[in-house]
């Protein structure tokens, strides 16, 4: 009897540890998935069962992606307006309305001049055609720092060109410090990658990269400046071509620049 | 008693005559960039535009000057020194200084569209720069703003000086006090109406 009970205890012991050790091995993994799925919970992540992308819209936990808009209204500030409003923020001593108002008016005069300018620029350069796509008015409302003008033309295929108008000081000097400094000497030897020259009379910087093409900028006047930029173009003469269809004078005038 | 009163009315009658000169270019500059606009110059109304905003720089500085002490602890101001540059929306911005004392060794400065003011909340919203391990340097409120203290000590005189920069949104107001201690830039500080000057330059 004794032995029978020793048999069925050691028996029982035997198949209790492995099964104990079973539960608390379930109940550990439970516990670390209760503990996985609260802290995705937390972090609005979800199980794969749950798994949307960021932008699905309705998905629990996820904030809805936008489907619809259409963008900002880019309509120029109307520059009458802002005018009279300037006036009569002025006389009734709201100096920081008055002033805004003056802002909204430049910038409303440059985005005009940017505009202008664009449509002086030829259809096509070295035919390539432009893209309409690309042109970009962008200004600051600030006076001369920071209106840029933009156009680029290209075949669909790997030739570019990029013309960039800019109001900006600070460009401005980095170039003339080319144009004035012995520091930047021009080689003979060597591999010359930048050299000065001329477009219609003014004195410009050509630069050339393997990588980007041919850059060439054109000073004008005291706070002005043009940038052509020629990729995949076949030699220094054809990018000076290229530049030379555009009329550097007009735009000139246009910016005021003497 | 009399001749400070004279004093401070003599200076509002010629802030009042500058404005009054001032507000005529206003008027002149947006009359030309109307009649410019409308004949399709606009190289010129852009001129015109950024003369006339140069033109409230100035008037806005003015009436900056109107709200700053003419007192600074013991220091009277230097009426001569006022000044008010206008950098019509230049990196520049608007700059007003004023200055107390015989050798004008302490100053408000007021600078809009500062770039400085980057860098300054840079320090306010970084504690660790803010607060420096030799005390040299602190982050306090001032009416609310956060701002920063920095203490300066003059080799030559000796004596100790303190410099406050508070940020108000798009103004650098900076207050620079010769031998003083922490405790009286701050309480004069207070004084001063930072929010309505912050309003005025904005």
């Amino acid at each position: 009897m004794i032995k029978h009970l020793l048999i069925i205890g050691v028996a029982f012991t035997l198949g209790l540890v492995p099964a104990s050790a079973q539960i608390l091995n379930k109940i550990k993994q439970k516990a670390s998935q209760k503990a996985e799925n609260a802290l995705e919970k937390k972090l609005g992540l979800g199980d794969d069962k749950n798994t949307n992308n960021p932008g699905d819209p309705g998905a629990p936990g996820n904030n809805p992606g936008n489907k619809t808009g259409g963008g900002l209204i880019t309509t120029p500030p109307d520059v009458m307006q802002n005018i009279a409003d300037a006036q009569s923020s002025y006389k009734s001593s709201k100096y920081g309305e008055a002033r805004y108002a003056v802002q909204q008016a430049m910038l409303g005069v440059e985005m005009e001049i940017g505009n202008k300018i664009l449509n002086s620029l030829p259809e096509s350069i070295s035919g390539l055609k432009k893209d309409a796509s690309a042109d970009q008015v962008t200004s600051t409302g600030f006076g001369w720092v920071g209106l840029t003008i933009q156009r680029e033309y290209n075949d669909n295929d790997d030739k570019e060109f990029r013309i960039m108008v800019a109001n900006n000081s600070m460009m401005m000097s980095a170039v003339n410090m080319y144009l004035s400094s012995g520091g930047y000497s021009q080689t003979t030897g060597g591999e010359q990658n930048w050299k000065q020259t001329k477009l219609k009379g003014h004195r410009a910087i050509i630069e050339y990269n393997e990588g980007s093409g041919y850059k060439l900028s054109v000073p004008l006047g005291q706070s002005s400046l043009i940038v052509f930029e020629g990729v995949n173009f076949a030699s220094e003469p054809d990018m000076m071509k290229a530049a030379e269809a555009v009329d550097v004078d007009g735009i000139k005038a246009t910016l005021g620049e003497q | 008693m009399m001749l400070t009163m004279k004093k401070i009315s003599t200076f509002i009658i010629l802030i009042s005559c500058s404005i009054a000169v001032v507000a005529q270019d206003f008027d002149k500059n947006i009359a030309s960039a109307k009649s410019s606009y409308n004949s399709g110059d606009l190289e010129n109304t852009r001129f015109a535009l950024q003369q006339a905003l140069h033109e409230l720089d100035i008037v806005i500085g003015k009436e900056i000057l109107k709200e700053l002490p003419t007192k600074l602890g013991t220091a009277t101001y230097n009426e001569k020194d006022d000044n008010v540059t206008g950098g019509a929306g230049m990196a520049t911005g608007l700059f007003v200084h004023r200055s107390y004392g015989e050798q004008g060794g302490s100053s408000i400065d007021v600078i809009n569209n500062s770039p400085l003011i980057n860098s300054i909340n840079a320090i306010l919203a970084i504690p660790f720069i803010g607060n420096s391990g030799d005390g040299t340097q602190k982050v306090v409120k001032i009416q609310g703003y956060k701002s920063v203290l920095n203490k300066n000590e003059n080799e030559t005189t000796g004596k100790t000086g303190y410099t406050l920069q508070i940020p108000l949104n798009n103004t650098l107001f900076t207050i620079e006090m010769e031998d003083t201690n922490e405790n009286e830039i701050q309480s004069l500080a207070n004084t001063i109406p930072l929010s309505k000057i912050a309003q005025i330059a904005q």
